[in-house]
Protein backbone atom coordinates (compact mmCIF):
# COMPACT_ATOMS: atom_id res chain seq x y z
CA UNK A 1 0.00 0.00 0.00
CA UNK A 2 2.43 2.22 1.03
CA UNK A 3 4.00 1.51 -2.78
CA UNK A 4 0.92 2.59 -4.47
CA UNK A 5 2.66 5.07 -6.75
CA UNK A 6 6.72 4.90 -5.47
CA UNK A 7 9.23 7.54 -6.18
CA UNK A 8 9.12 9.02 -9.30
CA UNK A 9 5.83 7.65 -10.06
CA UNK A 10 4.02 9.19 -7.33
CA UNK A 11 6.15 12.69 -7.97
CA UNK A 12 5.36 12.70 -11.51
CA UNK A 13 1.61 11.69 -11.04
CA UNK A 14 1.43 14.58 -8.18
CA UNK A 15 2.60 16.88 -10.85
CA UNK A 16 0.46 15.49 -13.58
CA UNK A 17 -2.46 15.71 -11.80
CA UNK A 18 -1.92 19.48 -10.56
CA UNK A 19 -1.56 21.11 -13.91
CA UNK A 20 -5.22 19.25 -15.00
CA UNK A 21 -6.76 20.18 -11.31
CA UNK A 22 -5.06 23.92 -12.28
CA UNK A 23 -7.00 23.90 -15.81
CA UNK A 24 -10.21 22.74 -13.83
CA UNK A 25 -10.02 25.04 -11.10
CA UNK A 26 -9.41 28.19 -13.24
CA UNK A 27 -12.26 27.02 -15.69
CA UNK A 28 -14.23 26.42 -12.71
CA UNK A 29 -13.66 30.15 -11.75
CA UNK A 30 -14.19 31.80 -14.91
CA UNK A 31 -17.40 29.35 -15.24
CA UNK A 32 -18.58 31.23 -11.22
CA UNK A 33 -17.42 34.61 -12.15
CA UNK A 34 -18.48 34.93 -15.83
CA UNK A 35 -21.15 33.38 -16.71
CA UNK A 36 -25.07 33.87 -15.74
CA UNK A 37 -26.50 33.69 -11.99
CA UNK A 38 -25.93 29.90 -11.26
CA UNK A 39 -29.06 28.41 -10.55
CA UNK A 40 -30.38 24.62 -10.73
CA UNK A 41 -31.03 24.29 -14.55
CA UNK A 42 -27.65 25.75 -15.12
CA UNK A 43 -25.88 23.59 -12.98
CA UNK A 44 -27.95 20.84 -13.64
CA UNK A 45 -26.87 21.05 -17.77
CA UNK A 46 -22.90 21.83 -16.92
CA UNK A 47 -22.42 18.29 -14.79
CA UNK A 48 -25.03 16.10 -16.48
CA UNK A 49 -24.59 16.22 -20.20
CA UNK A 50 -22.58 13.28 -21.25
CA UNK A 51 -19.56 15.56 -21.64
CA UNK A 52 -19.70 17.44 -18.26
CA UNK A 53 -20.45 14.25 -16.23
CA UNK A 54 -17.25 12.87 -17.91
CA UNK A 55 -15.31 15.93 -16.90
CA UNK A 56 -16.93 15.53 -13.48
CA UNK A 57 -15.92 12.22 -12.91
CA UNK A 58 -12.06 12.90 -14.33
CA UNK A 59 -11.41 15.54 -11.94
CA UNK A 60 -12.89 13.65 -9.07
CA UNK A 61 -10.44 11.36 -10.17
CA UNK A 62 -7.40 13.44 -10.39
CA UNK A 63 -8.51 15.03 -7.11
CA UNK A 64 -8.49 11.17 -5.15
CA UNK A 65 -4.65 11.02 -6.94
CA UNK A 66 -3.65 13.63 -6.19
CA UNK A 67 -4.80 13.54 -2.22
CA UNK A 68 -3.86 10.04 -2.21
CA UNK A 69 0.10 10.97 -3.16
CA UNK A 70 -0.49 14.55 -0.56
CA UNK A 71 -1.90 12.00 2.06
CA UNK A 72 0.94 9.20 1.75
CA UNK A 73 3.23 12.14 2.35
CA UNK A 74 1.91 13.20 5.14
CA UNK A 75 1.72 9.66 7.10
CA UNK A 76 5.18 8.72 5.56
CA UNK A 77 6.76 11.48 7.82
CA UNK A 78 4.21 11.89 10.78
CA UNK A 79 3.25 8.63 11.68
CA UNK A 80 6.15 6.09 12.39
CA UNK A 81 4.78 3.17 14.25
CA UNK A 82 4.15 0.34 10.97
CA UNK A 83 0.44 -0.50 12.16
CA UNK A 84 -1.08 2.76 12.39
CA UNK A 85 0.56 3.94 8.87
CA UNK A 86 -1.37 1.03 7.62
CA UNK A 87 -4.59 1.78 9.17
CA UNK A 88 -4.19 5.27 8.31
CA UNK A 89 -3.18 4.81 4.76
CA UNK A 90 -5.83 2.35 3.80
CA UNK A 91 -8.58 4.43 5.81
CA UNK A 92 -7.55 7.19 3.15
CA UNK A 93 -7.68 4.97 0.36
CA UNK A 94 -10.81 3.54 1.28
CA UNK A 95 -12.50 7.29 1.36
CA UNK A 96 -11.40 8.32 -1.20
CA UNK A 97 -12.48 5.22 -3.45
CA UNK A 98 -16.01 5.35 -1.65
CA UNK A 99 -15.80 9.24 -2.79
CA UNK A 100 -15.35 8.11 -6.59
CA UNK A 101 -17.72 5.80 -6.62
CA UNK A 102 -20.33 8.27 -5.16
CA UNK A 103 -19.34 10.84 -7.53
CA UNK A 104 -19.81 8.21 -10.86
CA UNK A 105 -23.36 6.56 -9.41
CA UNK A 106 -24.83 10.00 -8.75
CA UNK A 107 -23.86 11.21 -12.21
CA UNK A 108 -24.76 7.86 -13.75
CA UNK A 109 -28.51 8.27 -12.18
CA UNK A 110 -28.85 11.82 -13.36
CA UNK A 111 -27.20 11.83 -16.18
CA UNK A 112 -29.69 8.92 -16.95
CA UNK A 113 -32.99 10.70 -16.69
CA UNK B 1 27.73 39.20 26.13
CA UNK B 2 24.70 37.10 27.01
CA UNK B 3 24.90 33.07 26.43
CA UNK B 4 22.56 31.10 26.67
CA UNK B 5 23.49 27.27 25.80
CA UNK B 6 21.98 23.50 25.64
CA UNK B 7 23.80 21.74 28.02
CA UNK B 8 23.68 17.95 28.58
CA UNK B 9 26.23 15.77 30.26
CA UNK B 10 24.84 11.60 30.03
CA UNK B 11 26.75 10.86 32.97
CA UNK B 12 25.03 12.91 35.28
CA UNK B 13 22.06 14.73 33.55
CA UNK B 14 18.65 12.79 32.41
CA UNK B 15 17.13 16.59 30.96
CA UNK B 16 18.72 19.03 29.10
CA UNK B 17 19.25 22.21 30.44
CA UNK B 18 19.89 25.95 29.48
CA UNK B 19 22.80 27.74 30.84
CA UNK B 20 23.33 31.05 31.13
CA UNK B 21 27.13 32.89 30.12
CA UNK B 22 27.74 36.44 30.63
CA UNK B 23 31.35 37.22 29.08
CA UNK B 24 32.97 40.23 27.52
CA UNK B 25 34.86 39.73 24.42
CA UNK B 26 38.13 40.74 23.49
CA UNK B 27 38.27 42.99 20.52
CA UNK B 28 40.26 40.41 18.87
CA UNK B 29 37.41 38.13 19.43
CA UNK B 30 35.48 38.39 15.92
CA UNK B 31 33.40 35.32 15.30
CA UNK B 32 31.45 33.15 18.04
CA UNK B 33 33.66 30.11 18.01
CA UNK B 34 35.98 32.77 19.57
CA UNK B 35 33.96 33.59 22.26
CA UNK B 36 33.13 29.82 22.81
CA UNK B 37 37.19 28.69 23.12
CA UNK B 38 37.47 31.96 25.32
CA UNK B 39 34.10 30.61 27.19
CA UNK B 40 35.59 27.07 27.48
CA UNK B 41 38.67 28.23 29.49
CA UNK B 42 36.46 29.26 31.94
CA UNK B 43 34.30 26.14 32.03
CA UNK B 44 36.46 23.84 30.97
CA UNK B 45 32.99 21.04 31.11
CA UNK B 46 31.61 23.25 28.27
CA UNK B 47 31.72 20.59 24.79
CA UNK B 48 31.62 21.49 21.35
CA UNK B 49 33.70 20.52 18.52
CA UNK B 50 35.88 22.71 16.48
CA UNK B 51 38.90 22.23 14.37
CA UNK B 52 39.93 24.24 11.55
CA UNK B 53 38.15 27.13 12.94
CA UNK B 54 37.82 29.26 9.35
CA UNK B 55 34.34 27.21 7.84
CA UNK B 56 36.32 24.05 5.96
CA UNK B 57 36.27 21.44 8.24
CA UNK B 58 32.44 21.71 9.26
CA UNK B 59 33.02 20.64 12.57
CA UNK B 60 31.14 23.85 14.90
CA UNK B 61 27.70 23.27 13.40
CA UNK B 62 25.20 24.22 15.41
CA UNK B 63 21.81 25.73 15.89
CA UNK B 64 22.32 29.27 16.79
CA UNK B 65 19.54 31.42 17.56
CA UNK B 66 17.58 29.28 16.15
CA UNK B 67 19.61 28.87 12.88
CA UNK B 68 21.78 26.08 12.11
CA UNK B 69 25.62 27.80 11.17
CA UNK B 70 29.67 27.31 11.77
CA UNK B 71 30.34 29.40 15.15
CA UNK B 72 33.14 29.82 13.42
CA UNK B 73 31.32 31.85 10.17
CA UNK B 74 29.18 33.42 12.64
CA UNK B 75 30.43 37.35 13.33
CA UNK B 76 29.64 38.17 16.53
CA UNK B 77 28.14 41.66 15.82
CA UNK B 78 25.03 39.95 13.70
CA UNK B 79 24.21 38.44 16.52
CA UNK B 80 20.96 39.48 18.68
CA UNK B 81 21.00 38.71 22.71
CA UNK B 82 20.81 36.43 24.59
CA UNK B 83 22.98 34.12 21.71
CA UNK B 84 20.85 31.21 22.63
CA UNK B 85 23.23 27.93 21.32
CA UNK B 86 21.78 24.83 20.71
CA UNK B 87 22.28 21.15 18.83
CA UNK B 88 21.78 20.39 15.75
CA UNK B 89 18.18 20.00 15.60
CA UNK B 90 17.07 16.30 15.16
CA UNK B 91 20.34 14.69 15.62
CA UNK B 92 20.90 12.61 18.46
CA UNK B 93 23.05 14.94 21.57
CA UNK B 94 25.77 13.17 23.25
CA UNK B 95 26.78 15.95 25.40
CA UNK B 96 26.07 19.94 25.23
CA UNK B 97 26.69 20.94 21.53
CA UNK B 98 28.10 17.46 20.02
CA UNK B 99 25.84 15.22 18.33
CA UNK B 100 25.86 11.79 16.55
CA UNK B 101 26.99 12.05 13.02
CA UNK B 102 26.67 8.61 12.34
CA UNK B 103 23.36 8.55 10.06
CA UNK B 104 24.56 11.18 8.21
CA UNK B 105 27.85 9.86 7.37
CA UNK B 106 25.96 6.45 6.56
CA UNK B 107 23.61 8.20 4.06
CA UNK B 108 26.59 9.93 2.76
CA UNK B 109 28.35 6.35 2.03
CA UNK B 110 25.36 5.36 0.74
CA UNK B 111 25.26 7.32 -2.59
CA UNK B 112 29.17 6.05 -3.56
CA UNK B 113 30.66 9.55 -3.01
CA UNK B 114 33.52 8.35 -5.16
CA UNK B 115 33.70 8.65 -9.24
CA UNK B 116 32.94 5.21 -10.75
CA UNK B 117 34.70 4.36 -13.78
CA UNK B 118 35.45 0.44 -15.43
CA UNK B 119 37.65 2.22 -18.27
CA UNK B 120 41.36 1.98 -17.34
CA UNK B 121 42.48 5.21 -16.51
CA UNK B 122 44.52 6.92 -19.41
CA UNK B 123 48.36 7.29 -18.28
CA UNK B 124 47.94 10.58 -16.91
CA UNK B 125 44.61 12.02 -15.79
CA UNK B 126 41.15 11.76 -17.10
CA UNK B 127 40.57 15.46 -18.74
CA UNK B 128 37.51 17.50 -18.81
CA UNK B 129 36.48 20.64 -20.71
CA UNK B 130 36.30 23.74 -19.09
CA UNK B 131 32.13 23.42 -19.50
CA UNK B 132 32.26 19.79 -17.93
CA UNK B 133 34.32 21.27 -15.02
CA UNK B 134 31.88 23.56 -14.27
CA UNK B 135 29.07 21.61 -13.95
CA UNK B 136 30.87 20.71 -10.42
CA UNK B 137 30.81 24.04 -8.96
CA UNK B 138 28.41 24.70 -6.29
CA UNK B 139 28.55 20.89 -5.16
CA UNK B 140 32.41 20.42 -4.44
CA UNK B 141 33.22 22.84 -2.01
CA UNK B 142 30.13 20.96 0.11
CA UNK B 143 32.17 20.73 3.92
CA UNK B 144 29.72 18.38 5.63
CA UNK B 145 28.79 19.97 8.11
CA UNK B 146 25.22 18.96 8.47
CA UNK B 147 24.01 22.44 8.72
CA UNK B 148 21.34 21.29 6.10
CA UNK B 149 20.28 18.04 6.42
CA UNK B 150 19.93 19.10 10.26
CA UNK B 151 17.10 21.98 9.32
CA UNK B 152 15.39 20.18 7.01
CA UNK B 153 11.86 18.69 8.14
CA UNK B 154 11.85 15.72 6.08
CA UNK B 155 15.08 14.74 7.59
CA UNK B 156 13.89 15.10 10.61
CA UNK B 157 10.40 12.50 9.99
CA UNK B 158 12.98 10.20 8.15
CA UNK B 159 16.63 10.10 9.69
CA UNK B 160 16.94 6.89 8.95
CA UNK B 161 15.41 6.91 4.87
CA UNK B 162 15.42 10.09 3.05
CA UNK B 163 19.44 10.61 2.14
CA UNK B 164 18.90 14.44 3.33
CA UNK B 165 20.35 17.34 1.09
CA UNK B 166 23.88 17.06 2.03
CA UNK B 167 23.96 13.48 1.02
CA UNK B 168 21.90 14.59 -2.02
CA UNK B 169 24.23 17.42 -2.76
CA UNK B 170 27.02 15.07 -2.77
CA UNK B 171 24.73 12.46 -5.10
CA UNK B 172 24.50 15.00 -7.75
CA UNK B 173 28.02 16.35 -7.52
CA UNK B 174 28.60 12.90 -9.10
CA UNK B 175 25.90 12.59 -11.44
CA UNK B 176 27.50 15.70 -13.14
CA UNK B 177 31.03 14.58 -13.08
CA UNK B 178 31.40 13.65 -17.12
CA UNK B 179 34.90 11.03 -15.91
CA UNK B 180 31.46 9.52 -13.86
CA UNK B 181 30.55 6.44 -15.70
CA UNK B 182 27.47 4.93 -12.77
CA UNK B 183 25.10 7.45 -13.74
CA UNK B 184 22.12 5.30 -14.45
CA UNK B 185 22.89 3.61 -11.74
CA UNK B 186 23.04 6.01 -9.03
CA UNK B 187 19.89 7.34 -10.07
CA UNK B 188 18.46 4.05 -9.97
CA UNK B 189 19.33 4.24 -6.13
CA UNK B 190 17.75 7.50 -5.34
CA UNK B 191 14.30 6.98 -7.60
CA UNK B 192 13.23 5.91 -4.17
CA UNK B 193 9.75 7.19 -2.04
CA UNK B 194 12.05 8.08 0.80
CA UNK B 195 15.73 8.36 -0.35
CA UNK B 196 15.37 11.24 -2.82
CA UNK B 197 11.25 12.09 -2.97
CA UNK B 198 11.03 13.09 1.04
CA UNK B 199 12.26 16.43 -0.15
CA UNK B 200 9.24 19.17 -0.45
CA UNK B 201 11.46 21.64 -1.74
CA UNK B 202 11.04 24.62 1.22
CA UNK B 203 14.75 25.04 1.05
CA UNK B 204 15.92 25.17 4.26
CA UNK B 205 19.03 23.82 3.61
CA UNK B 206 19.88 26.75 0.93
CA UNK B 207 18.71 28.95 3.36
CA UNK B 208 21.24 27.81 5.97
CA UNK B 209 24.35 26.21 3.93
CA UNK B 210 26.96 28.28 5.71
CA UNK B 211 29.14 27.86 1.90
CA UNK B 212 26.00 29.65 0.30
CA UNK B 213 25.59 26.40 -1.67
CA UNK B 214 22.20 24.90 -3.11
CA UNK B 215 21.26 21.49 -2.06
CA UNK B 216 17.51 22.01 -3.13
CA UNK B 217 19.01 22.81 -6.94
CA UNK B 218 20.92 19.86 -7.00
CA UNK B 219 18.06 17.70 -5.77
CA UNK B 220 15.72 20.01 -8.78
CA UNK B 221 18.51 18.66 -10.85
CA UNK B 222 18.31 14.81 -9.63
CA UNK B 223 14.79 14.93 -10.32
CA UNK B 224 15.24 16.31 -13.66
CA UNK B 225 17.60 13.60 -14.81
CA UNK B 226 15.28 11.00 -13.54
CA UNK B 227 13.09 11.70 -15.73
CA UNK B 228 15.02 12.21 -18.36
CA UNK B 229 16.23 8.80 -17.73
CA UNK B 230 12.67 6.93 -17.45
CA UNK B 231 11.15 9.08 -20.80
CA UNK C 1 32.95 8.58 21.03
CA UNK C 2 29.94 7.39 23.17
CA UNK C 3 27.69 5.18 21.71
CA UNK C 4 23.95 6.74 21.73
CA UNK C 5 21.43 5.06 23.79
CA UNK C 6 18.13 3.28 22.27
CA UNK C 7 16.39 6.01 22.88
CA UNK C 8 18.57 9.49 21.99
CA UNK C 9 17.92 12.85 23.47
CA UNK C 10 17.16 15.18 20.68
CA UNK C 11 17.08 18.73 20.35
CA UNK C 12 13.59 19.42 18.56
CA UNK C 13 11.63 21.65 19.86
CA UNK C 14 9.79 23.23 16.93
CA UNK C 15 9.27 26.81 18.66
CA UNK C 16 12.57 27.01 19.06
CA UNK C 17 13.46 26.92 15.44
CA UNK C 18 13.46 29.59 13.47
CA UNK C 19 11.54 28.85 10.04
CA UNK C 20 12.29 30.52 7.12
CA UNK C 21 9.19 31.96 4.36
CA UNK C 22 9.76 28.97 2.30
CA UNK C 23 8.87 26.49 5.25
CA UNK C 24 5.63 28.61 6.59
CA UNK C 25 4.60 28.85 3.12
CA UNK C 26 4.96 24.98 2.95
CA UNK C 27 3.39 23.57 6.71
CA UNK C 28 0.38 26.19 5.17
CA UNK C 29 0.62 23.87 1.51
CA UNK C 30 -0.11 20.92 3.65
CA UNK C 31 -2.55 22.27 6.39
CA UNK C 32 -4.55 23.46 3.10
CA UNK C 33 -4.30 19.90 1.53
CA UNK C 34 -5.65 18.85 4.29
CA UNK C 35 -8.41 20.56 4.31
CA UNK C 36 -9.28 20.15 1.13
CA UNK C 37 -9.06 16.47 1.47
CA UNK C 38 -11.39 16.67 4.26
CA UNK C 39 -13.94 18.45 2.10
CA UNK C 40 -13.73 16.00 -0.98
CA UNK C 41 -16.19 13.69 0.56
CA UNK C 42 -18.63 16.43 1.28
CA UNK C 43 -18.06 17.87 -1.89
CA UNK C 44 -19.24 14.41 -3.18
CA UNK C 45 -22.16 14.63 -0.63
CA UNK C 46 -23.01 18.60 -2.11
CA UNK C 47 -23.11 16.81 -5.76
CA UNK C 48 -25.58 14.28 -4.46
CA UNK C 49 -27.70 16.85 -2.77
CA UNK C 50 -27.42 19.67 -5.63
CA UNK C 51 -28.63 17.48 -8.77
CA UNK C 52 -31.99 15.68 -6.57
CA UNK C 53 -34.75 18.46 -6.58
CA UNK C 54 -34.65 22.96 -7.02
CA UNK C 55 -35.47 22.57 -4.08
CA UNK C 56 -32.49 20.90 -2.77
CA UNK C 57 -30.15 23.18 -4.60
CA UNK C 58 -31.91 25.96 -3.23
CA UNK C 59 -31.53 24.99 0.38
CA UNK C 60 -27.75 24.37 -0.35
CA UNK C 61 -27.32 27.92 -1.78
CA UNK C 62 -28.83 29.36 1.27
CA UNK C 63 -26.66 27.62 3.78
CA UNK C 64 -23.72 28.44 2.18
CA UNK C 65 -25.22 32.20 2.53
CA UNK C 66 -25.63 31.56 6.14
CA UNK C 67 -23.29 33.11 8.54
CA UNK C 68 -21.54 29.35 9.10
CA UNK C 69 -21.89 28.58 5.43
CA UNK C 70 -19.50 31.56 4.67
CA UNK C 71 -17.03 31.08 7.04
CA UNK C 72 -16.43 27.67 6.15
CA UNK C 73 -16.63 28.63 2.19
CA UNK C 74 -13.49 31.44 2.73
CA UNK C 75 -11.51 28.57 5.27
CA UNK C 76 -12.44 26.52 1.84
CA UNK C 77 -11.72 29.15 -0.34
CA UNK C 78 -8.39 30.21 1.46
CA UNK C 79 -7.05 26.47 1.26
CA UNK C 80 -8.03 26.53 -2.20
CA UNK C 81 -6.34 29.93 -2.84
CA UNK C 82 -2.91 28.95 -1.08
CA UNK C 83 -2.87 25.00 -2.26
CA UNK C 84 -3.22 26.60 -6.01
CA UNK C 85 -0.55 29.38 -5.57
CA UNK C 86 1.84 27.95 -3.30
CA UNK C 87 1.30 24.77 -5.96
CA UNK C 88 1.76 27.09 -8.87
CA UNK C 89 4.92 27.64 -7.39
CA UNK C 90 7.04 24.46 -7.05
CA UNK C 91 5.50 23.39 -10.67
CA UNK C 92 7.42 26.38 -11.97
CA UNK C 93 10.63 25.87 -9.35
CA UNK C 94 10.62 22.49 -10.69
CA UNK C 95 11.45 23.36 -13.82
CA UNK C 96 14.15 25.81 -12.58
CA UNK C 97 11.36 28.78 -12.86
CA UNK C 98 12.35 30.79 -9.50
CA UNK C 99 14.23 28.33 -7.62
CA UNK C 100 16.86 30.31 -6.97
CA UNK C 101 16.92 31.47 -3.05
CA UNK C 102 15.49 35.26 -3.41
CA UNK C 103 12.89 33.88 -5.71
CA UNK C 104 11.44 32.05 -3.67
CA UNK C 105 11.34 34.19 -0.78
CA UNK C 106 9.52 36.03 -3.04
CA UNK C 107 7.08 33.90 -4.19
CA UNK C 108 6.29 32.41 -0.72
CA UNK C 109 5.76 35.53 0.35
CA UNK C 110 3.61 36.17 -1.86
CA UNK C 111 1.11 33.17 -1.80
CA UNK C 112 0.93 33.51 1.78
CA UNK C 113 -0.22 36.90 1.30
CA UNK C 114 -2.49 36.45 -1.85
CA UNK C 115 -4.73 33.45 0.02
CA UNK C 116 -6.40 35.38 2.70
CA UNK C 117 -6.65 38.30 0.78
CA UNK C 118 -8.74 36.16 -1.88
CA UNK C 119 -10.33 34.41 1.42
CA UNK C 120 -11.36 37.59 2.51
CA UNK C 121 -13.39 38.68 -0.63
CA UNK C 122 -15.38 35.79 -0.80
CA UNK C 123 -16.04 36.27 3.26
CA UNK C 124 -17.52 39.59 2.42
CA UNK C 125 -18.73 39.39 -1.50
CA UNK C 126 -20.17 35.94 -1.24
CA UNK C 127 -18.72 33.41 -4.16
CA UNK C 128 -21.70 34.54 -6.02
Amino acid sequence: MVRLFSGQRAWVAQRFTAVMLLAAVLAGVAWLLLGEPLDYARWRALVTTPVGAVLTVLVFAMLAVHGWVGARDIVLDYVQPRGLRLALLGAILLILAATLIRVVLVLATHGAT
Amino acid sequence: MHLRIYRFNPDTDTQPRMQDYDITPEASDKKLLDVLVRLKSVDDSLSFRRSCREGICGSDAMNINGRNGLACLQSLDELKQPVVLRPLPGFPVIRDLIVDMTLFFAHYHSIKPYLINPESPPERERLQTPEQRERLNGLYECILCACCSAFCPSFWWNPDKFIGPAGLLQAYRFIADSRDTATAERLDYLDDVYRLYRCRTIMNCTEVCPKGLSPSHAIEQIRLALLKQSS
Amino acid sequence: MRTPSSTPLKFLNLWQIRFPIGAIASIAHRVSGVLLLIALPLLASVLARSLQSPAEFDALRAAAASTSGTLILALATWALAHHVLAGIRHLLMDIGIGSGLAQARRSARAALIAAPIIALYVLVRGLW
